[in-house]
């Protein structure tokens, strides 16, 4: 046991962290909004975890509580996310399909820039050693992984009831739902701060669990691995990011034998699971439960 | 009777267009009202008026004394006008229970906490909902097909679904956009009947649109019609059939 | 700022400027005719760069499948450049084949388009790197022939450089932005195009062949891609296989700027960006890629639409 977690624990929480940042993307998506912002909430929480964690400013904080500034970083990570979120989500919103998703990149950008340049968030190096909440790699699975069950239950809960209703309403037909008395506004901006908070709470757990936090965490890259994980599961269903975060995030692993060449199977996944299994997965696997039967997972997404 | 929707001389442009031009007319509670008028005659922009999916450009839309003009669609959904679309918007990817269910949104009450942690209240809602929604199903005669997609119906079990849809929501002023467009003769008769039927059982008063005349002038109380945005007729259908203007306009007068 | 620094940094950023409007024009030919933004197209600028580089120079370093390895015959630069846009637009049409064509017979929808086209980049960034490694190739300075490095003039007092590269890269894009508006404008294959953008259902009613357009325009958009990254390269060098993602990304910030499918409001929303980041003051230069996307994030805010694009009208 102590040999296998030696070898995969790393690789285990890694799926589950992933699953997480492709879980923040979920929310606005199942609410019809692609955005791609959450590397930069993601980003924002590792930096106020490793700020907290080494500046000389904060050693106080640190050494009154003991290992007790985690979850107070996480709290703080998570409240400046959502209100970030607030903030950009407002006016973004206003914004249909391709352009909400451009508006995104463009302030994932803008994030990586300044942090690239603040001499606060250590400039193109970043933040170093940044003190440790467990012994191993593997021990970040008792944060991680009661979050990400958390953050199942909250789903399958919210999705049961009239919000969740709400945001598929407005996946399905904005102005329908307007007009059934739905506030489209309030809901997009509901979700998009769900998902950006969550982002940043997981950056806040990551900047310790990664022991160094740079501008390469907040990229358009991470952006895309986050979109392909919901896709590559399926956009329907919020067991889809975990799905496809197990398969990307494991894949490199799988494929350690052909090195280089990894990415390069990665991206043809891509291009072969958006021709072939258009709604990933789990769409793919209900269809085959439900073949025969006209119930089941509709065909065709909408962005 | 009183007057539930005042509509004032209400105007729309769209660049140079007046596809609603100075139109006043008063919905009396309890009235079926019909809106006919050919193609491009301004119908449906009236009914988007109504709805807040269109801005007025000048006039005043008043519903039970409260003015409409500067409400977004879902504030107006709220005080009671439930509507369908000409070309049936439902939310085709989900099951008609849910479509129905939907709407109840702005009958209920829980936020996102209630709806996660299943407080009491918000589970009791939720129960109410799930009946509500089979109730008005059963209405429309769809019950038996609940969990089925809504886009694998019919087309007229889509204009039906979508009817109960716009019921859900509880308004009492609901407008009904062609909702015999598609339908074959006994399915016409059939929705005379049912319109009937739900105005009596819930109060409410009816705005619909529709092309096919026979049924207009059988359902409806008093007809409005429309010509190139302007109202050019108003009455009780007999009396409308009659005024030379909509002949004209009908068979074209040049 | 002086007269001469001002004119300096005119120079430069129309000369850059010029270089974005005709990198953007790839995207823009794809999106007005599919509506979709392709994303592979960064990558195709960096393998023009590549291709281009290995024909013209053929040295290469010590990483990757061909570390070490000294192609023996080189073209001509002007040859090299041509056949290394040329070898771009296939591998677009390639692209098309793969990742689009199969995607528009099965009736998937625009998200999808954005993800096969991002595992395009991918795989073609990926495998770049593959053959390669992630070094920096610079083009030797004499890749224009015998040429100074600089050319100075003065203004009264001040004395203006500004860097040959710079003028000749800008003389390329002109001439290749005048043939495109002639071939657009005046010729069959341009009438065709913009019917197909018009409405690709009537247009193959009138008897043009829309799969075969829709190739023509894949391949003019690597054509302009590769172009615009080979002569990057020669300027800036070639750095690495990704140095097209940011490249990819600010192209992106030029169409949205100019008006998402308007090919004049490409060229615009390039000699735009690139006078901008020209004159960011040199204390923020860390800052300059921020701006594109500043800017990006402002006009999406105010005018969704672009500069010269048309709003669209939601119907009911």
């Amino acid at each position: 046991m102590a040999e296998f977690l030696n070898n995969y624990g790393f690789l285990i929480v890694t799926v589950v962290q992933q699953a997480l940042l492709g879980m923040s993307l979920y929310y606005p998506l199942s609410a019809g909004q692609l955005s791609l912002a959450s590397p930069g909430f993601y980003a924002l929480g590792g930096y106020i975890a490793a700020i907290i964690g080494t500046a000389e400013l904060f050693a106080p904080w640190r050494d009154l509580l003991g290992k007790a500034v985690f979850p107070l970083e996480w709290i703080i990570a998570g409240v400046a996310s959502a209100l970030l979120s607030l903030v950009i989500g407002l006016p973004a919103l206003r914004l249909r399909g391709i352009y909400l998703a451009l508006a995104t990149i463009a302030f994932v950008q803008i994030v990586r820039v300044i942090s690239l340049n603040l001499s606060i968030t250590g400039g193109a190096i970043g933040i170093f050693g940044i003190p440790q909440l467990f012994e191993s790699r593997w021990g970040y699975i008792w944060i991680f992984g009661p979050l990400l069950a958390a953050t199942l239950l909250f789903t399958w809960r919210l999705e049961q009831g009239r919000i969740g209703r709400a945001f598929r309403a407005i996946r399905e037909d904005e102005l329908a739902a307007e007009a059934m008395g739905i506030n489209p506004t309030r809901y997009k901006a509901q979700a998009f701060i769900i998902g950006g908070t969550l982002a940043g709470v997981v950056g806040a757990m990551s900047a310790p669990f990664l022991n160094t936090w740079n501008a390469r965490q907040g990229t358009f890259d991470a952006s895309i691995a986050y979109l392909a994980y919901v896709l590559i599961g399926g956009t329907r269903s919020l067991w889809g990011a975990l799905l496809g975060a197990a398969l990307l995030a494991t894949l490199p692993e799988i494929l350690r034998p052909l090195n280089d060449s990894r990415l390069i199977i990665n991206g043809m996944v891509l291009v072969i699971v958006s021709i072939y299994l258009p709604q990933g997965i789990v769409g793919a696997l209900a269809r085959l439960r439900g073949a025969g039967k006209k119930k089941g997972v509709p065909a065709g997404g909408k962005t | 009777m009183t007057g539930l929707l005042d509509v004032k001389g209400v105007s729309r442009c769209f660049g140079g267009l007046k596809a609603v031009n100075d139109v006043s007319f008063r919905v009396e509670k309890g009235e079926i009202f019909g809106l006919i008028g050919p193609n491009g005659a301004g119908k449906t922009t009236l009914f988007n008026l109504i709805s807040g999916l269109t801005p007025v450009s000048g006039g005043i839309l008043s519903y039970d004394g409260v003015p409409l003009n500067s409400l977004p669609p879902h504030k107006v959904a709220r005080l009671g006008i439930g509507r369908t679309f000409q070309n049936i918007r439902l939310f085709k990817g989900l099951s008609a229970l849910e479509n129905v269910k939907i709407a109840r949104h702005s009958r209920t009450r829980a936020g996102l906490w209630g709806s996660v942690f299943g407080f009491p209240a918000s589970h009791r809602e939720e129960q109410e909902v799930k009946q509500r929604a089979g109730e008005i199903l059963a209405l429309v005669g769809l019950d038996n097909r609940a969990d089925e997609l809504a886009s694998s119906f019919s087309y007229g079990d889509q204009r039906r679904l979508e009817i109960a849809r716009a019921l859900a929501l509880e308004p009492r002023l609901l407008l009904l956009d062609e909702p015999a467009a598609g339908m074959n003769s006994a399915e016409k008769h059939g929705l005379t009947q049912f319109i009937r039927e739900i105005r009596d059982r819930f109060n409410l008063t009816i705005l619909l649109i529709e092309h096919h005349v026979p049924l207009v002038m059988g359902l409806c109380d008093r007809i409005a019609v429309l010509n190139f945005g302007e109202l050019i007729a108003l009455g009780p259908p007999a009396e409308v059939q009659k005024d030379p203007s909509v002949i004209e306009a009908y068979l074209g007068g040049d | 700022m002086t007269t001469a620094q001002f004119l300096q940094n005119l120079l430069n950023g129309i000369s850059i400027g010029s270089v974005y409007a005709i990198f953007a024009l790839g995207y823009t030919l794809v999106f007005s005719i599919l509506g979709i933004i392709n994303f592979a197209h960064g990558a195709v600028f960096t393998l023009g760069a590549y291709l281009t580089y290995a024909m013209a120079v053929g040295q290469f370093g010590i990483n990757g499948l061909l570390s070490g390895l000294s192609i023996p015959v080189q073209l001509p630069f002007p040859v090299a450049l041509l056949l290394g846009c040329i070898l771009s637009g296939l591998v677009s049409v390639l692209i098309e084949r793969l990742a689009f064509r199969p995607l528009r017979n099965r009736g998937g929808d625009a998200l999808l388009a954005l993800v096969s086209s991002l595992g395009v980049a991918l795989v073609t960034v990926n495998a770049i790197q593959y053959f390669v490694g992630s070094e920096i190739y610079s083009f030797p300075p004499e890749i224009y022939g015998d040429i100074k490095p600089a050319i100075t003039f003065s203004i009264g007092e001040s004395v203006v450089v500004i860097r040959t590269v710079q003028v000749i890269i800008f003389g390329v894009c002109m001439a290749v932005l005048v043939s495109l508006g002639f071939l657009i404008a005046r010729t069959r294959f341009g009438k065709a195009l913009r019917a197909v953008a018009e409405n690709p259902a009537t247009a193959s009613l009138l008897g043009i062949s829309v799969n075969r357009f829709i190739l023509y325009t894949f391949f003019l958009s690597g054509f302009l891609g590769g172009l615009a990254g080979s002569l990057v390269g020669t300027s800036f060098g070639v750095a690495g296989p990704y140095f097209g993602v940011t490249y990819g990304l600010q192209g992106i910030a030029v169409i949205v700027l100019g008006g998402l499918g308007s090919i004049p409001g490409s060229v615009l929303g390039g000699i735009i960006i690139g006078l901008i980041e020209a004159f960011v003051p040199p204390d923020y230069s860390a800052y300059k890629e921020a701006v594109s996307f500043a800017l990006l994030f402002l006009i999406l805010m105010v005018r969704p639409q672009g500069l010269l694009g048309q709003s669209q009208i939601q119907k009911v």
